[in-house]
C-alpha cells in the first residue's frame, strides 16, 4: 500500500535522555490514528522509545546532537524510521536471541524489545550517514 | 524536563529492603533509580526487593539497570526481586527472557514472605 508523503510525520529531538519521551508522546499520538488496539499502540509507543534510548545511549559521536523520528502512516502499516547520525553499534547478532548476551550487549535488551514487538525490523549502520532503526507494525487482518 | 518518577526506598530488617517505583523509568532516569539502590546496597541491603505495582511504564534501560544490580547482589549471596508488576511491565520480562532471571512476585507481601524464607 502507497504512502501519501502527506502522511509522513517527522519530528527532530535533542539527542538527549530528557526528549525521548517526547518522541514517545508523538509515537502515541500517532499509533492512535492507525486504529491498532491499545496493546499495540503502547508498543510503539516502547519501540520508539528504545530506538531513540539507543541513540542517546550507543552513539559516542558527540558531534551528532539529533535524532529523527518519521512515522509513515500506510493503508494497512506504519513505518517508522529512528535516524542519528552516529555510528552506533554493530546490529549483527544483537537482540535477537532473548538470552543473557543481549542482557549485557549494548543495545541487546531494547533491539529484543523491538524486535519482538514489531513485524519488521531493519538496521542500517553507515559511517557516512548514520543509524537508521526501521520498524513496521501492520494492522491485524 | 523529567520523566516522571517517585522512587521511595524502606529497609524491611537487616540485610532486606523495599524499594518502590512510581511513575514511568527510562532512559532519562533509570540511573535516579540505580543511585537510590545503590544507596542501600553502601547500607548493607542484599535482597532488594523492587516494587514495581505504581510504575506505568519501563524501558530496556530500567531493566538493564534492574539487571546489573541483581548481579551486583548475586555476587554477595542475594538478589533482586520483583513485585506486583503490571501487565504491560510484566510483559517486558516475558519477552526477553528476565524472567528467568528475576523471581516476580504479585505484591511486595508475597515477595518478602519468600525472600524472609
Amino acid at each position: 500500500m502507497r504512502t501519501k508523503a502527506s502522511d509522513r510525520i517527522e519530528i527532530r529531538i535533542p539527542r538527549r535522555a530528557e526528549f525521548v519521551r517526547i518522541a514517545r508522546s508523538a509515537a502515541l499520538a500517532v499509533a492512535s490514528q492507525m486504529d491498532f488496539t491499545y496493546d499495540i499502540i503502547k508498543d510503539v509507543e516502547l519501540v520508539i522509545g528504545e530506538a531513540c534510548a539507543n541513540a542517546v545511549e550507543h552513539v559516542a559521536d558527540e558531534s551528532c546532537d539529533e535524532i529523527l523520528v518519521r512515522f509513515s502512516l500506510g493503508d494497512d502499516h506504519l513505518t517508522m524510521e529512528v535516524i542519528d547520525r552516529g555510528q552506533g553499534f554493530d546490529p549483527e547478532g544483537v537482540g535477537k536471541s532473548a538470552g543473557e548476551a543481549d542482557w549485557d550487549e549494548p543495545g541487546g535488551l531494547g533491539l529484543l524489545v523491538i524486535r519482538q514487538l514489531m513485524d519488521e525490523v531493519t538496521i542500517e549502520c553507515d559511517p557516512s550517514t548514520g543509524t537508521c532503526v526501521r520498524m513496521v507494525k501492520r494492522k491485524a487482518g | 524536563m523529567t520523566t516522571p518518577i517517585k522512587i521511595a526506598a524502606r529497609s524491611e530488617d537487616g540485610e532486606i529492603a523495599v524499594l518502590s517505583l512510581s511513575g514511568e523509568v527510562d532512559v532519562a532516569n533509570a540511573g535516579q533509580v540505580r543511585d537510590a539502590a545503590l544507596k542501600l546496597v553502601a547500607g548493607g541491603t542484599k535482597h532488594l526487593v523492587v516494587d514495581l505495582g505504581s510504575t506505568e511504564y519501563m524501558d530496556s534501560t530500567g531493566l538493564g539497570t534492574l539487571v546489573g544490580l541483581h548481579k551486583r547482589l548475586r555476587e554477595s549471596g542475594g538478589e533482586v526481586t520483583i513485585a506486583g508488576a503490571q501487565p504491560r511491565v510484566k510483559r517486558l520480562f516475558d519477552i526477553t527472557g528476565l524472567t528467568q532471571v528475576f523471581r516476580l512476585y504479585e505484591d511486595v507481601s508475597a515477595a518478602l514472605k519468600e525472600v524472609r524464607g
